[in-house]
């Protein structure tokens, strides 16, 4: 058996990706927090997050939907292991919740946190709202987590 | 299109670790296997497809570096790239090329070295600007699927267990599967570590290094080289909308294994795949995720799911066994787990299976699943 050659490579890399009008129209409106879905005219599904077209009809999509910054929690876990934040490259201690949560006026859910991390505090169906920072840079984290409305 | 047919496999001996082999070297081992198996040589290749997720290993271009452990040089070489499906993809690809009448001789060639790079990372270079921020890798995501699954179908941790039982009591009849715990009981996987509610350690598959080949001949070479060559009947593949917010109650509905399903038991005139299938190797990269595709793919009624298992109708001794092999669950190289599942459908068919063959088997499905819901399906028969 041949012993391993380990090849170690540290490096800081930034990237930059253009947004698009429809991501640019909604990362504006998360700094004042507000929430905009954009909407197909064929088959009315108000999507999140916002994109230039309906996968289902294959038009583009211009027509935009307020959306609340609370709604229903359809699917929940809590995370025992630690995971790496993809934007940061830190990793998220764990137990933390995260939930799929159908916004008010949303057609599609919202992958995020949930501040509450106990298992047998959570269930499908309970109501949640957006807990924002204060200082916000349009940014999906603008949103630090979901909160359960008790 | 013309007939095709499958007339060789060979896979690595699959482990956490294979510090002994480079990438190149893995790709040959299962290469010059598959080869073996078919009673070829390699100037009797007329291309090769390679099916491998770079990002998990942090190296760009697999087909350069690999190729020539591939026999790849001088020849057409392509490579597919998609999530957990990479592996279903090649094959299919490579049953596209054969059956388009371009090529008579295809090999198809998958690995992936989960050791050598960091999977999180490839995980979670999702989405910049929607969910790179709370990316939380497969299980996080299959989690999420599974709370709501429960939810709809009434399905319970200890039948999740049970796959997760039967998975690894297979895997102990095959020397190639990476996990082997035959004496491993439901009691053990419900007192597993929890890592995601509710799924535990023992309900998810491992990250494993290895690498799986098959051959794709045309009609005339099939019926040359080998005595039951594994017929491709119908081969189908489905692609979803990009988010997993897009994808209403994802395991419950699974739109693209339903399709896809659909479209390889109508093109194969099956229409009762319980009674139909003789076997069948399924991509199921969590226990309860298995049960979300017996109801995908038919073999019982939405809701039913739980009783399958609980009835034992998918163990080996049972009306349709599923993955005899052992699975995703005792087993996965991602880029070759798809490969692997044709692979092995295809050695049920050739009755090259050993010790997890299943008696007699004349027609077998095989899955793959990949990235938020993407689905591939293959029907393989006795005779075309």
């Amino acid at each position: 058996m041949s012993e391993t050659v380990t090849v170690t490579i540290e490096m800081e890399q930034a990237w930059r990706y253009a947004s698009g009008t429809a991501m640019e129209r909604f990362s504006e409106g998360l700094k004042e927090r507000r929430i905009e879905a954009v909407s197909c005219r064929l088959c009315g599904r108000a999507y999140l997050p916002p994109r230039p077209y309906c996968g289902k009809c294959n038009i583009r999509m211009s027509s935009w939907t307020p959306v609340k910054d609370e709604g229903e929690l359809v699917a929940w876990t809590v995370m025992q292991l630690p995971m790496l934040d993809g934007r940061t490259g830190e990793m998220r201690e764990a137990p933390y919740g995260m939930g799929l949560i159908l916004l008010d006026g949303a057609d599609t859910t919202l992958n995020h946190y949930l501040a509450e991390s106990d298992p047998a505090k959570l269930a499908i169906g309970q109501r949640v709202r957006a807990v924002w920072c204060n200082e916000r840079r349009g940014a999906m984290d603008d949103i630090l987590h979901f909160e359960v409305i008790r | 299109m013309n007939r095709a047919a499958i007339i060789g496999t060979g896979q690595t001996r699959h482990a956490r670790r294979r510090d002994d082999l480079s990438q190149p070297e893995l790709v040959r081992e299962a290469c010059t296997a598959a080869l073996a198996d078919a009673g070829i040589g390699q100037k009797d290749i007329d291309a090769v497809v390679i099916a491998n997720m770079e990002l998990f290993e942090g190296r760009a271009l697999p087909e350069l570096w690999v190729g020539e452990g591939a026999f790849a040089t001088g020849k057409p070489c392509m490579k597919i790239a998609t999530g957990g499906t990479s592996g279903t993809s090649g094959c299919i690809a490579g049953f596209h090329q054969v059956a388009s009448g371009l090529f008579d001789i295809v090999l198809v060639v998958g690995f992936e070295k989960h050791s050598e790079g960091h999977t999180q990372t490839g995980m979670a270079l999702t989405d910049p600007f929607w969910d790179r921020t709370v990316a939380s890798g497969a299980l996080g995501n299959f989690a999420l699927s599974i709370s709501q699954y429960m939810v709809d179908r009434g399905v319970t941790e200890e039948q999740a267990a049970k796959v997760a039982v039967k998975a690894r009591r297979n895997a102990a009849r095959n020397p190639y599967a990476h996990l082997q715990m035959p004496d491993i009981t439901e009691q053990e996987v419900l007192d597993s570590k929890m890592l995601a509610h509710p799924v535990r350690m023992l309900d998810m598959c491992p990250q494993s290094d290895g690498a799986c080949a098959i051959v794709i001949a045309a009609e005339s070479k099939a019926k040359k080289y080998c005595d039951q060559p594994a017929w491709i009947r119908a081969t189908a593949t489905r692609h979803q909308q990009p988010y997993i917010g897009d994808i209403d109650h994802r395991l419950t509905s699974m739109e693209t294994l339903r399709s896809a399903a659909r479209s390889v038991y109508a093109a194969a005139g099956i229409r009762d795949p319980l009674k139909e299938l003789d076997v069948a190797e399924i991509y199921e990269p969590v226990s309860y995720a298995e049960l979300a595709w017996y109801e995908a793919l038919g073999f019982c009624e939405d809701g039913e799911a739980g009783r399958l298992i609980e009835d034992g109708v998918t163990e080996m001794d049972g009306e349709l066994p599923v993955n005899p092999s052992g699975g995703v669950l005792s087993t996965n190289p991602v880029g070759a787990s798809g490969v692997i599942r044709v692979a092995e459908a295809a050695s049920q068919i050739m009755g090259r299976a050993g010790e997890h063959q299943v008696q007699g088997a004349k027609t077998a499905l095989a899955t793959g699943y990949g990235v938020y819901a993407w689905a591939d399906a293959m029907i393989l028969g006795t005779a075309p």
